[in-house]
């Protein structure tokens, strides 16, 4: 795929605010790749995390523990810190001039995302969002076939992603929703909202049941609502962090089903109704197999042509609050899914608790003096 | 649920399926606090679902085991891993449970360390042990050197001895779907051997009595599900489930362990008319077989005129191995008792082979294991967000 950076100017000097597991798998080998940008600062807390990149990657002296310090350094960052912080670093960062690519989800609350908005209009500076899947030309023949109505009147739409397990942060943020604003349906989630948004337009919740029991969620069901077309449209998505699920987003029409799996990234399969062929479409300027783009990198550049251009980022702030108010919404009209068999023991276990209480001033075995 | 003093526990193995429940039901139960001991943050989903304190780290550091067990009254250690965890990770662990002198440390086993085909009198835990496979010996390893911390520095260690465990999440159960499915399983001779089952809530159960019952320290025990439940049930109760039936061999049947085929395979290609030819005209072997005694050169002779193996009943084309693990495990006859545990812990496994099997089942439904199409998804890569996640 050509380059869309204009190339009008020498390289922008860019920073990477917090480096964990997806800044040195994604977002590094982006930038250091990249002739359109210039790598100038590292920031993160943990400092031998940012000496062993530094070493590893033979950067300069460009690694700081304080973000503040990348001021005057850069032009624009990559901000990749835990979700809970995007919002106070992006909002000093965008008010001091400096164009920000937030990692997903954009802030935890509206209120945050707002707030964010609103820092880069004041400042006139880039705020573009890292949903990288939409720059995957299976999001854009979507968007395409969608919007040009290959499959007639839409009847339904399907989301069934999961997979045990899956994306560890290093600083192990994602366990707390203090800190990750969620579970699945912010980890996952926001993806596919971001995507059924961008497919579908306006899309409003009509129920949401999940796992979380006063943590986050690892599993959720949630149906949704939408107009396209002046015809009612609903839908479904399925996601889990604890077994595997197809990992396919059906849209079912009057003409027949297409299906975009996540693990294809370059086409759409299209089931005609009443057949049993099955068609892949593809875009008509797909590079080849083996030649798959960066994507991260195409993002980079996205937000580098933003930044010299004025023009708006694939997603920009305001398309990513529409995300978090869904995910803000769901969690709102949350109820429990079923679980027989984390429920239905649960009384008769309970009487293989300690009776009496556990006393916390227990005899302890003598004082191990020798203990090793 | 009545209200329990909460008491700190240490799991390691947090993200596993025993560790996984563990922590659930304390949670759920408010019979004791867990602190959950986390090496991947991505595999904890499943406990991320409660507001634990979690520590995270690896167990071969020293140092962070030690900050783990800061705090804690007792330590469950379900960890598994490659032989640094089995070995140094359980040192660790063991060396911080004793500075830190925790009331108690259940060490989680297994029947694996009677071997593949253990002796009669390992109804009881006094039978001698005498692991066969890899991963018996290296259980069989951490039992004495839990044993060596009681011993050498008085810590009340707890050792527990479970089989197949099953139920919601747990491998033996996935797998047996998974395998039935690729039919590569048999019912060997009427499946008529106890197949030694623990449905995950039952062991759960056992481990929250040892953790505080005074009988327990210094002791090893069984926990198996009381009722009886051979392989034909079991394995046909899944099939029902999967919608497959499943075909009955006589042992005779299976093909030969790898060992053994190394063996006998290696004398079926030398059996190949050809290879005899081209080694009949190298002089040092025809003279070597010529110096055999008579019986020595018939036996050669019939070895290497022996047929081809035996074959599944109708069928030409698909052999049961011996060596699958559920094939090898319908050998083993003997019944593991948990009576001890009843007796001393006062084990009551709660969840009969019947409700277990119903939760298994309604799990195995909402999260569409049951469904051939997610199966073969599971090969392809998967969630959106993979590698694009921040």
């Amino acid at each position: 795929m050509a380059s869309i950076v204009a190339k009008t100017k020498g390289p922008v000097r860019i920073g990477i605010i917090g480096c964990g597991a997806i800044a040195e798998g994604a977002h590094l080998p982006a930038v250091l790749s990249s002739p359109h940008v210039e790598l100038t600062a590292l920031s993160d807390l943990n400092t031998s995390r940012l000496e062993d990149l530094r070493r590893r990657y033979r950067l300069g002296p460009i690694a700081f523990r304080d973000y503040r310090e990348v001021v005057g350094r850069v032009d624009a960052v990559i901000l990749a810190l835990p979700n809970h912080v995007h919002a106070p670093v992006g909002v000093e960062l965008l008010s001091r001039g400096i164009h920000v690519l937030c990692e997903k989800p954009l802030a935890l609350t509206r209120h945050e995302c707002e707030h964010l908005c609103q820092a880069a209009r004041s400042a006139v500076s880039i705020l573009a969002v890292g949903f990288v899947a939409r720059f995957w030309p299976s999001t854009q023949l979507l968007k395409q076939l969608v919007a040009s109505r290959f499959l007639g009147e839409l009847q339904s739409f399907d989301y069934e992603f999961g997979s045990p397990g899956g994306w560890s942060p290093l600083s192990g943020y994602n366990l707390a929703r203090s800190t990750s604003g969620g579970g699945v349906l912010v980890v996952s989630g926001s993806h596919v909202l971001d995507q059924m948004i961008y497919l579908f337009g306006d899309v409003d919740v009509t129920s949401h049941a999940d796992d979380a029991r006063g943590g986050i969620e690892a599993n959720c069901r949630t149906r949704f609502a939408a107009t396209v077309d002046g015809r009612p449209l609903r839908g479904r998505v399925v996601l889990s962090k604890t077994h595997q699920l197809p990992n396919r987003l059906r849209i079912v029409g009057e003409h027949g089903t297409l299906e975009a799996r996540g693990s294809e990234t370059r086409s759409v399969t299209y089931l005609p109704s009443g057949s049993t062929l099955r068609h892949e479409i593809t875009a008509a300027a797909l590079p080849p197999a083996d030649a798959e783009p960066d994507y991260f990198q195409l993002q980079l550049h996205d937000f580098v042509n933003a930044i010299r251009t004025g023009a708006a980022p694939q997603v920009d702030g305001e398309q990513a609050t529409r995300s978090v108010v869904l995910t803000e919404r769901c969690y709102a009209i949350a109820r429990a899914l079923w679980e027989p068999w984390c429920d239905a023991t649960l009384e008769r276990l309970a009487r293989a608790g300690p009776h009496p209480a556990p006393d916390a001033a227990a005899p302890r075995p003598p004082a191990l003096a020798s203990a090793p | 649920m009545r209200a329990v003093r909460p008491r700190r526990v240490l799991v390691t193995g947090a993200t596993g399926l025993i560790g996984g429940r563990l922590c659930e039901v304390m949670a759920l139960t408010g019979a004791f606090v867990p602190r959950p001991f986390v090496h991947t943050t991505g595999s904890a989903w499943r406990i991320a679902r409660f507001p634990l304190e979690f520590a995270s780290g690896d167990l071969c550091d020293r140092a962070a085991v030690d900050r783990a067990m800061d705090g804690c009254d007792a330590v469950v250690h379900l960890a598994r891993g490659d032989d640094a965890v089995m070995r140094r990770g359980l040192e660790n662990v063991l060396r911080a449970a004793a500075r830190h002198r925790v009331s108690r440390f259940v060490h989680i086993s297994s029947v694996a360390v009677y071997g593949s085909e253990p002796p009669p009198d390992s109804v009881r835990e006094a039978a001698a042990t005498r692991p066969d496979l890899p991963y018996g010996h290296a259980k069989l390893q951490q039992e004495r050197r839990v044993l060596v911390y009681r011993k050498r520095y008085g810590l009340d260690v707890v050792i527990l001895r479970p089989p197949n465990v099953y139920g919601p999440f747990a491998s033996f159960t996935v797998g047996m779907v998974n395998t039935l499915r690729s039919h590569s399983v048999a019912i060997v001779d009427d499946g008529r051997n106890p197949c030694n089952l623990v449905y995950v809530d039952n062991l759960v159960e056992a481990i929250l009595l040892a953790l505080w019952r005074p009988e327990a320290p210094g002791q090893v025990f069984h926990v198996t599900d009381p009722e009886p439940v051979s392989w034909e049930r079991c394995i046909t109760d899944h099939a029902a489930l999967v919608g497959v039936d499943v075909p009955r061999v006589a042992a005779v049947e299976l093909a030969p362990p790898a060992r053994e085929r190394l063996w006998r395979d290696s004398l079926r290609a030398l059996a190949d008319g050809e290879v005899q030819r081209s080694l009949a005209r190298i002089p040092l072997v025809r003279r070597w077989f010529q110096w055999l005694p008579e019986p020595a050169k018939q036996a050669v002779r019939a070895r290497l005129r022996r047929g081809e193996p035996v074959r599944r009943r109708g069928s030409t084309e698909r052999r049961f191995s011996s060596d699958h693990p559920f094939i090898a495990g319908q050998k083993r006859t003997v019944p593991h008792s948990s009576e001890k545990a009843s007796r001393l812990l006062g084990y009551t496994a709660p969840v009969s082979y019947d409700e277990g099997m119903r939760l298994t089942e309604a799990w195995l439904r909402q999260t569409q294991i049951l469904d051939v199409l997610v199966t073969r998804s599971t090969s392809e890569a998967g969630d959106p967000s993979s590698g694009t996640g921040s």
